[in-house]
């Protein structure tokens, strides 16, 4: 899980392109929205384009999005839980 | 009357910092002329910024510059000229369609459309007033500021931001480098007029002009006319064209002090520039802009920036200077340019008294 975690925090980094954030800067149970990382409804859609590109998951029902992409950690337990 | 009150230019020259343009003329030798940038967050907030390509980043400061510079925090309109719109965003569309389509990235697909640029400055400013984007190819930045000028003249606005702005990426330059645009091998841009090759040196950049109906005590100059032809067929229509352009404003050849041409180092074209300067203005200085910034559908942006410091500061640099011949007033200035022989602009500033 760890090991996941650290490689989603590169990847949401290059994929949002959050220029000055450091892997270690992000605390993987901070909220991604809002507060934490600040994102927005366009970020929202680029993590769902990168879950589906890299790990092939794809969200079937957007209401599951507010709490797959709530944090770092609960990004990790569903891609761990649903990766094909 | 149109004033030009404020200018913001992102160009391949120091034009963003005061002063040093064009006493600090930058010398590249390359295949086209790069932008220099700005630190982007004196500008731009950190969040929005790091979704926006390049093309964005320069529109948006090169828009807040020039609202500083007229000291103005809201304008009535904008208006922006694109001739490509982000070609960044869109090669990275149409790159990822080409892979897998169901992967598409939403961040270049929305910024890959023309208006971003306006749509984005107006967000900036939090500014809900009239905001549109011409992309008329080589006369898109012409179509921005006839619709300010009439934005004014009907009363409906009384200071317009108008702007025009494009870039160049290498994949664009060398697909249109193959139907002929650029030259082959990298030249040096101020030795251009010795290449003498077919194909212009590419270049790009983002200025935006800050147009108000009210002479102020930091006007630049007065935009007295802007008028766009296109002729297929050959030159007698451009010449019937600049005869009723200099009779409209009630001018002779011999009022206009210096002719801006943009002679773009094309061994093919350039002759269209000579032979309309011989034709109707034998005698007028000659200078050109585009060793300093290259080729691109919105150059007369900075050929309009140029005029427009030259206006001011009462001093036509010899860096721009094609036929050596010194202005002995610098009143009138018109700016010339044309793309293929087919599209044609005419430009006429004036000092602002």
């Amino acid at each position: 899980m760890e090991e996941l975690i650290e490689k989603l925090k590169k990847e949401v980094i290059e994929q949002l392109n959050l220029e000055d954030i450091k892997p270690e800067d992000i605390n993987p149970d901070s909220p991604l929205f809002g507060e934490g990382l600040g994102l927005d409804s366009i970020d929202a859609l680029e993590l769902i384009v990168l879950l589906e590109k890299n790990y092939g998951i794809k969200i079937e029902d957007p209401k599951d999005g507010k709490k797959i992409f709530f944090s770092i950690r609960s990004m990790a337990e569903y891609i761990t839980a649903n990766k094909k | 009357m149109n004033f030009i009150d404020g200018i913001g230019m992102i160009s391949p020259q120091q034009t963003l910092v005061p002063g040093r343009f064009p006493d600090d003329v930058v010398e590249y030798t390359a295949d086209f002329l790069k932008c220099i940038e700005p630190v982007y967050k004196t500008y731009i907030d950190p969040i929005p910024l790091r979704r926006m390509s390049r093309l964005i980043r320069m529109g948006i400061s090169s828009a807040r510059i020039c609202l500083a510079d007229a000291g103005i925090a809201m304008p009535d309109a904008i208006i922006t000229g694109t001739g490509l719109g982000s070609v960044e965003d869109t090669e990275k569309i149409l790159s990822d369609i080409s892979k897998e389509e169901k992967f598409l990235n939403p961040t270049p697909f929305i910024q890959s459309t023309y208006n971003t640029i306006s749509s984005q400055i107006a967000i900036h400013l939090k500014c809900h007033n009239y905001n549109t984007t011409y992309v008329h190819r080589t006369f898109s930045f012409e179509s921005g500021l006839i619709d300010g000028m009439l934005q004014l003249g009907e009363g409906s606005s009384t200071r317009v931001l108008v702007g025009g702005i494009d870039e160049m990426t290498l994949n664009h330059l060398n697909i249109t480098r193959r139907i002929g645009l650029w030259k082959r091998q990298p030249v040096n841009n101020l030795q251009l007029l010795n290449s003498r090759t077919p194909g212009a040196l590419a270049g790009e950049g983002a200025a935006f002009f800050l147009i108000s109906a009210d002479r102020s005590d930091h006007s630049y100059a007065r935009l007295r006319d802007v008028s766009t032809l296109i002729d297929i067929r050959g030159s007698y229509r451009r010449d019937q064209a600049i005869r009723n352009f200099l009779l409209q404003n009630q001018l002779q050849p011999e009022d206009i002090d210096l002719l801006i041409v943009g002679i773009s180092g094309d061994a093919v074209f350039d002759p269209v520039y000579h032979q309309f300067a011989s034709d109707f203005f034998p005698n007028a200085p000659l200078a050109w802009y585009k060793h300093l910034c290259g080729e691109y559908h919105t150059s007369t942006g900075f050929a309009l920036y140029t005029a427009a410091q030259i206006l001011k500061s009462q001093e036509c640099p010899e860096i721009l200077l094609l036929n050596h011949k010194a202005p002995s007033r610098l009143k009138n200035i018109l700016i010339y340019n044309q793309f293929r022989n087919i599209n044609h602009s005419f430009l006429l500033v004036s000092f602002p008294d």
